[in-house]
């Protein structure tokens, strides 16, 4: 944009000069001899009306500096500068004496002209429309639906006001989400159920693992078991959709086994109520239970009963009594009773099991689990030569087994059971399900809670009171915690209006109030913040405050010191009297700020700053056995090791080298190939080892700080090989606070040659020896490069990948031409300059607090900040609470 | 949980009149609807739908061996052989965008991921004629998965479009009962006679802004006369007779992913009507893939579908995986008979007036490259019948973008380039 506006400069220059003799005042000043002869000297020789390299024109006798285009233009020639990458390497570079010149002209003029402010209206972004409305209308559990549009991102962030585009799908959205939000506090009456028949055969239930299994015309189940996906089923094809009264009717019986010992007395068939929704993973006690059966006969019995069932429901089966449940104690008595019975299913098993014959070498339980494992133990019980030499209770194989068996984590083996008693027995037998109705409609505990919800909302009238009367005051408080501002009565009024309008055509009190909370909830003085024609007053201070650190909207407490006009009170600083300090907003920042890993400005901070958010999209190649947990751990690792330096006010060196980390013995075992010394000789069980918590680390090491952390380093990758350039283009951006420019059109990306025939190192060196790239990619490059010893998962590796492996080295010159051997030297060499990191990182908590990209004069007042803080003791939290006292924070 | 495609597969299809051709629509003359634009129907083409894998399709099971016309019948594509004179397989396309998963979204979109895609080009275009300029769909993408979701549809904004999972929304869309329209009716009305009150209001507010902020508020404007005019159009037809099928749907909505094959077959099911109600003229359908494990024939695949793409060249699973991908062209292919049976008022079927492209942004799921993009157009009158392998040095291979120029141009919409692409594969129809 700003290349072009150049260009129109130049087309129209004569006019424009004609123009200014003849009629405006010269806005324009001239440039002083002295930095034309900088300029002559140095650039122009590219950089001139005709040369116009890189677009980029210096060519002037006298700059607008009020324009902003201008100032643009000369900044980007000042950072230039100022970081060596003009004029370039090839060429003559300044003089120390031009170089500073020239700096504190550039540096002074833009400053002089570049003003403190300038955030756009933004339009809640998706996390904090969805944390609105949760707040505002009690919906602790709603979500935005599937398809709600996503959220752009500008400079790394999804909350920044040149971003936050508003669009018709948007706004779509929003209407719809009114709509159903209306619903919930003034549901629409709702016509009269339908009557319905719902059934379900065998084939429509739910087979989860081995809970149940289908023989003929019947569903077997096996197990008590409390977790649902171990013993139940439950048809997935039946929903309700309103909550009444249904007749039920189950047809089940009893499957007996052959042989082994008689199963006495009745089976009892639980029928429970369960939302179609809940997980997998609930229990038994999770779900109302409707229904007691005992099932009586080996003969299919029918029993119908009727029972209360709720919008979203459908029914789950599940056997009261069985034999067999899922805890491991168990499992391993019910082997040691079937082995007597049946010596051949023992010997099976422990063929299945040991197929070494050593007691000390089972195979990998997990292998065994579902119908692969008892498809093998079947097929031996059947084989003629089956070896019964080991098949008594009381050999030594026999008892290594049942003590696996009764093993904790083993549910393999049970699930594995479940078969032998689906085709055996004794089992459950259920062959048909029917649901009739609703006979009754009944109030759901949904119809209920949306009562009381509404009265939350609104309230209730005094007895007596108009109907207007009691709208207008609960506007008069709705409407300022909706729109986040005081609210004129000309506003109420109006708002007002729409409900009174509709009562006049003859629409019920319900749809009245349905009418005007459809029209708060698309108002652009809801869906978007820190409207203000005067620039920031206290609510929006405490809006801004408010979605920084915590995603959600001011609370009862910010709300109230707004009205009062308290949030930006001052008073003489005590350190130093000729400065005043916020304390409210310091000692409101205080409560607010994030304690906890799993805080909603944590996980959205770090994840969008680091793109650790981007994990769970990448999917790791397997052979770098890095699942879902691992992704999990690694996420947890950052998040709480920010978390801590944040609450701890840690200095922020901590980022870089610090002497400890957040994970489990497992994973940095597993990943980063280390044991923590408390820990060196120990003998960990599997739980020690996979609790997540605070471990002590050596500084100086591998592994420790940002640049040695598994999020981060996967972050990076693709998944399948490391990309150096694009670390490196991390690295700029969110380490060192300097990016590269947009890389040039028509460059695929540099995909390395895992065959190993060309060294990723020789693939890079293409960049730096073609003069074209070298401008960028000599920045870049190194400090990607430097982290090769790191694969796509954050391992340490000394070897590349490939037929041929080929030793890393990982050496490279840093653009200020220190010379390092490795990413530990790159963490010293960031030591030495903190202050590039903590500018990058004050930068960029600014820019996701104001929702803009600071421009000079505000990153000169963010400079200002870090510098005191290192000053004193670079805490960053302190950092943290000096950046919201800032004027950059409190400008619009 | 296991899932039973097959079993459920003719329950599908003994419900499902389409396939039988056994009922007809209750419409007020499927005649009635011809009235608008049959002059320009005979140019070519009039509808357009695009239906995108997310893991890709297995390179070597979807392009054939051999080149032209005398190609053997590549393995995933076996279920659409009896169609072989109604679509044409390509080889050797793509975007020529970088690889890895985050360039996946761009199937529809050129080179670069997330931007305005085809569908949403064709349908600012065409789509305005009837009462949807557009439907999203997808299937295979469970409603508890918390991800953002994936999607290849994309605004001129590059805003990702919502895509309808539930058979019975986008039946309930498409042909709402009286009581629904009267309740939408309602909504539109009631919400159309308030709305000044709101912009009034929005208005006064705009006015005391400075001016950066009044221009960005602008956005807002906008966006509310689209969504006013859009309920203009809504309510000028909201009495018009809604054509309706005789069709049953399931009691149930297949959403959890290892129901995706019978959403399918239903989805497929309501496209056919959608088109042929003239309901709407673009369709994109996304075809989700993430750790669901399927069963076929009772029995369950050795890997959830994710897991399968990530072969590594192991045989079992590639087996596996050409299972799957074999099943979402036997849908495809109920879709594409349905098509063929049907006739327009004019006489065609109503697979010459549609253009159905098939394909996907991941060239190999199991390296992650996005080179070589299995694709496949069937219908919009077409010369098919052949395998193009479109193979050659890097510079001089068409672009999938040129094949886009193409489709466009046969949908009558004036085009020469999309994205990063220029050129046109006309020549090859010719």
């Amino acid at each position: 944009m700003i290349f072009t506006a150049n260009r129109y400069l130049r087309f129209a220059g004569v006019a424009v000069i004609h123009f200014a003799v003849l009629a405006t005042p010269v806005k324009a000043e001239e440039v002083p001899a002295a930095i034309q002869d900088i300029l002559f000297k140095n650039c122009l020789q590219c950089h001139d009306a005709d040369s116009e390299k890189g677009n980029v024109n210096l060519d002037r006798s006298s700059i607008d500096w009020t324009n902003s285009n201008q100032r643009a233009l000369w900044q980007r020639a000042l950072e230039a500068i100022d970081r060596g990458l003009m004029p370039p390497p090839e060429k003559k570079s300044l003089t120390s004496e031009e170089r500073k010149t020239a700096l504190a002209f550039l540096d002074e003029k833009i400053l002089e002209h570049t003003a403190i402010g300038g955030t756009l209206p933004r339009r809640l972004n998706k996390t904090e429309y969805e944390s609105t409305i949760r707040n505002l209308f009690h919906l602790p559990e709603f979500r935005l639906p599937a398809g709600f549009p996503n959220d752009t991102n500008y400079h790394g962030f999804n909350n920044v006001g040149e971003g936050l585009v508003l669009s018709p799908p948007h706004l779509e959205s929003y209407a719809n989400i009114a709509r159903h939000i209306a619903d919930e506090i003034f549901p629409p009456t709702k016509p009269a159920p339908e009557k319905k028949t719902w059934s379900a055969g065998p084939e429509d239930m739910v087979l989860s693992f081995s809970a149940a299994g289908v023989h003929g015309n019947a569903l077997r189940l096996a197990s008590r078991s409390v977790d649902i996906m171990r013993s139940c089923s439950w048809p997935s094809k039946i929903e309700i959709s309103d909550s009444g009264t249904y007749k039920i009717t189950v047809d089940a019986s009893k499957f007996l086994s052959k042989s082994g010992s008689p199963f006495e007395g009745d089976m009892m068939l639980e029928v429970y109520a369960r939302a179609v929704t809940a997980t997998d993973r609930s229990k038994v006690s999770d779900f109302r239970l409707l229904k007691k059966i005992a099932v009586t006969s080996e003969e299919p019995q029918t029993t119908a009963f009727q029972a209360d069932l709720y919008e979203g429901e459908t029914v789950l089966f599940h056997w009261k009594n069985a034999r067999m449940t899922h805890d491991p104690p168990a499992t391993g008595e019910a082997f040691e009773v079937l082995s007597k019975e049946n010596p051949r299913f023992l010997a099976a098993w422990l063929k299945t099991v040991f197929p070494s014959g050593d007691p000390k070498r089972p195979i990998r339980i997990s292998n065994l689990r579902g119908r692969n494992g008892w498809d093998t133990v079947s097929k031996y019980m059947a084989d003629p030569d089956l070896d019964l030499t080991h098949a008594t209770t009381d050999s030594a194989l026999a008892q290594a087994f049942f003590k696996l068996a009764a093993s904790k984590g083993k549910a393999s083996i049970a699930d594995c059971l479940c078969y032998f008693y689906h085709t055996r027995g004794p089992a459950m037998e259920i062959h048909q399900l029917t649901i009739e109705g609703p006979s009754k409609r009944i109030e759901s505990p949904i119809d209920l809670k949306r009562r009381e919800r509404q009265l939350k909302i609104t309230g209730a009238p005094h007895k007596g009171q108009a109907r207007e009367d009691f709208v207008r005051g609960m506007l008069s408080s709705f409407l300022p915690r909706a729109f986040r501002k005081s609210i004129s009565n000309d506003t109420i009024e109006s708002y007002l209006n729409i409900a009174t309008r509709h009562w006049e055509k003859g629409h019920s009190y319900e749809e009245g109030m349905h009418l005007l909370f459809r029209n708060i909830l698309i108002s652009p003085r809801f869906l978007y913040r820190c409207l203000d024609p005067e620039g920031m007053d206290d609510f929006d201070l405490a809006t801004r405050l408010s979605y920084f650190l915590t995603q959600g909207p001011p609370d009862e407490t910010l709300i109230d010191l707004a009205q009062r006009g308290r949030l930006s009170a001052t008073r003489p600083s005590r350190t130093d009297p000729s400065k005043v300090e916020y304390w409210v907003l310091r000692r409101e920042t205080e409560r607010l700020l994030p304690t906890s890993h799993t805080d909603p400005m944590i996980q959205s901070f770090v994840g969008q700053w680091l793109d650790t958010d981007t994990l769970r999209g990448i999917m790791p190649d397997p052979k770098f056995n890095f699942d879902e947990t691992s992704i999990d751990i690694a996420k947890y690792e950052t998040e709480a090791f920010f978390t801590e330096i944040l609450t701890k006010n840690l200095p922020i060196t901590d980022f870089i080298d610090p002497d400890f980390t957040f994970s489990s013995i497992g994973f940095v075992q597993r990943n980063y190939g280390f044991t923590p010394s408390k820990y060196l000789g120990k003998n960990l069980n599997s739980a020690a080892k996979q609790k997540l918590q605070r471990l002590e680390i050596e500084r100086g090491g591998r592994h420790g700080g940002l640049l040695g952390q598994s999020a981060i380093l996967t972050a990076t990758a693709n998944g399948v090989d490391t990309q150096p350039v694009v670390r490196g283009v991390w690295v700029l951006e969110n380490i060192l606070g300097t990016p590269p420019p947009e890389p040039p059109e028509n460059i695929p990306a540099l995909t390395p040659d895992t065959q190993g025939t060309i060294t990723p190192r020789e693939m890079l060196a293409a960049h730096t020896s073609d003069a074209a790239c070298a401008g960028c990619h000599q920045h870049i490059d190194p400090v990607g490069f430097v982290l090769e010893n790191y694969d796509p998962v954050g391992r340490w590796r000394t070897e590349w990948p490939g037929k041929t492996a080929t030793t890393i080295d990982a050496s490279v010159t840093l653009p200020d031409g220190t010379e390092i051997e490795n990413a530990i030297e790159f963490k010293a060499w960031l030591l030495d300059n903190i202050d590039l990191f903590s500018k990058c990182l004050a930068g960029k908590l600014m820019t996701y607090a104001t929702g803009r990209v600071p421009n000079y004069a505000e990153n000169r007042e963010i400079e200002e900040i870090v510098k005191k803080n290192r000053e004193n003791d670079d805490g960053f939290r302190d950092l943290v609470l000096a950046l919201i006292e800032s004027e950059t924070f409190r400008t619009q | 949980m296991t899932s039973k495609p097959h079993s459920s597969l003719h329950t599908v299809d003994r419900r499902h009149f389409l396939r039988s051709g056994a009922a007809t629509l209750a419409l007020p003359a499927l005649e009635a609807f011809s009235a608008h634009g049959a002059s320009t129907v005979a140019a070519g083409a009039k509808n357009f739908v695009a239906i995108g894998t997310y893991l890709g399709w297995h390179q070597n099971a979807f392009f054939p061996e051999q080149a032209g016309h005398n190609y053997e019948m590549p393995a995933t594509l076996s279920p659409i052989a009896g169609l072989r004179d109604e679509f044409t397989i390509f080889s050797g396309l793509d975007h020529r965008a970088p690889n890895g998963h985050g360039a996946w979204s761009n199937f529809l979109c050129g080179q670069s991921p997330k931007s305005y895609s085809l569908d949403q080009k064709v349908a600012d275009s065409i789509g305005a004629k009837s009462r949807f300029p557009s439907i999203q769909l997808a299937a295979g993408a469970g409603e508890s998965d918390t991800k953002e979701g994936n999607g290849i549809s994309f605004t001129r904004q590059g805003i990702k479009l919502p895509q309808v999972q539930r058979p019975s929304v986008l039946y309930k869309q498409l042909f709402t009962s009286k009581a629904d329209r009267a309740r939408t009716e309602y909504l539109l009305r009631s919400k159309q006679s308030s709305l000044d009150l709101v912009l009034d209001d929005a208005l006064r507010l705009q006015k005391s802004l400075p001016s950066r902020d009044r221009e960005k508020l602008e956005e807002y404007f906008e966006s509310l006369r689209a969504v006013e005019k859009r309920m203009g159009r809504q309510l000028e037809t909201i009495n018009d007779p809604v054509p309706q099928p005789d069709y049953e749907l399931p009691s149930y909505d297949p959403i959890t992913p290892n129901l995706q094959i019978e959403a399918e077959q239903i989805m497929y099911d309501l496209m056919t009507l959608a088109l042929e109600t003239e309901s709407t003229r673009v369709i994109s359908f996304f075809l989700h893939g993430l750790g669901q494990v399927f069963s076929f024939d009772g029995k369950a695949l050795g890997s959830g579908y994710h897991g399968l793409s990530h072969h590594g060249n192991n045989p079992a699973m590639i087996r596996d995986l050409i299972t799957i991908e074999t099943a979402h062209i036997h849908c495809l292919a109920g879709f594409l008979e349905q098509l063929k049976a049907k006739k327009t008022p004019q006489g065609k079927s109503l697979l010459d007036d549609t253009i159905v492209l098939v394909g996907t942004g991941m060239g190999d799921a199991s390296r992650h490259s996005n080179a070589n993009l299995p694709t496949l157009v069937a219908g919009g009158g077409f010369n098919h019948g052949s395998h193009l392998a479109l193979g050659g040095s890097k510079n001089e291979t068409p672009l999938l973008g040129d094949l886009f120029i193409t489709l466009m141009q046969r949908l009558g919409i004036e085009a020469d380039s999309f994205s990063n692409a220029s050129r046109n594969l006309n020549q090859l129809f010719s």
